[in-house]
């Protein structure tokens, strides 16, 4: 259906994933989408619909190939958890899909290292954005 | 300006005013099925808008009307950017409506709310 996408969607969500980790949500526009991603507006609402859509393919983005794949080899996050910490405390409340992925990844880590354990790592990783 | 609400399972927007003169078509009824998203993006009015559909156009004025771009085909209907949602359909005869709406970021989180799929 339709044209070939001049650009690579993966490294698209990958790129907006970072941007999303780095400051809120509503601080980001749709120009600064365009800029980051490198990724022309209408490409970036035929692919992912809105900058909702985007957010949330990153969000899930960022689950699965960063912190999923770390919880389960039990390394640390290279990767950060700010993404998670941000959607946690900022979008979680206003957004249900969004809430819907962080109850169930916060379940998974309680799973895998105990509640308490789940606490101090977030809490650890909350402290570390200070001393950046 | 256009006003936006949701009833039942369909997507309603109506163009007011003098902007029905101009934009021809002054009430859109879309099946939620086929809206893939909201965004508030008062940029878009810098984006090069293509080529308009045969119609009223007043320059420099308004910017209300069928626009046709890169094979799709865009409902405009914005005077002042910052009040600019970019609605993005599928199976529609329209790619994307991009409408000026009294309130922006209620009107993006009532239509995302209506598609969310929560599971």
């Amino acid at each position: 259906m339709g044209r070939p996408r001049a650009f690579d969607e993966a490294t698209a969500v990958a790129s907006a994933a970072a941007l999303f980790a780095s400051r809120a949500y509503d601080g980001i526009s749709v120009d600064d989408l365009v800029n980051h991603l490198g990724v022309h507006r209408n490409s970036l609402y035929q692919t992912f619909g809105s900058k909702r859509g985007l957010y949330l393919r990153a969000l899930r983005w960022h689950l699965d190939e960063q912190v999923r794949p770390a919880l389960r080899r039990n390394a640390t996050f290279d990767n950060g958890l700010d993404f998670l910490l941000l959607a946690a405390t900022e979008r979680a409340p206003a957004d249900p899909e969004v809430a819907t992925e962080i109850t169930r990844i916060l379940a998974e880590f309680d799973e895998a290292l105990t509640a308490p354990a789940t606490s101090a790592l977030l809490g650890d990783h909350l402290r570390a954005r200070l001393s950046r | 300006m256009a006003q936006i609400k949701i009833d039942g399972d369909q997507l309603i927007v109506e163009i007011e005013g003098w902007d029905k003169l101009w934009a021809l078509k002054s009430r859109l009824e879309i099946p939620l099925a086929n809206v893939r998203g909201a965004t508030a993006d008062p940029g878009i009015t810098q984006e090069p808008k293509g080529v308009r559909a045969p119609g009223a156009y007043v320059p420099g004025v308004i910017t209300a009307g069928t626009f046709h771009i890169n094979g799709e085909r865009v409902f405009w209907d914005v005077h002042h950017p910052a009040n600019a949602v970019v609605i993005q359909l599928a199976d529609e005869r329209y790619t994307r409506l991009i409408i000026e709406v009294p309130n922006p970021r209620e009107t993006v989180d009532q239509i995302e709310q209506a598609i969310a799929h929560t599971s």
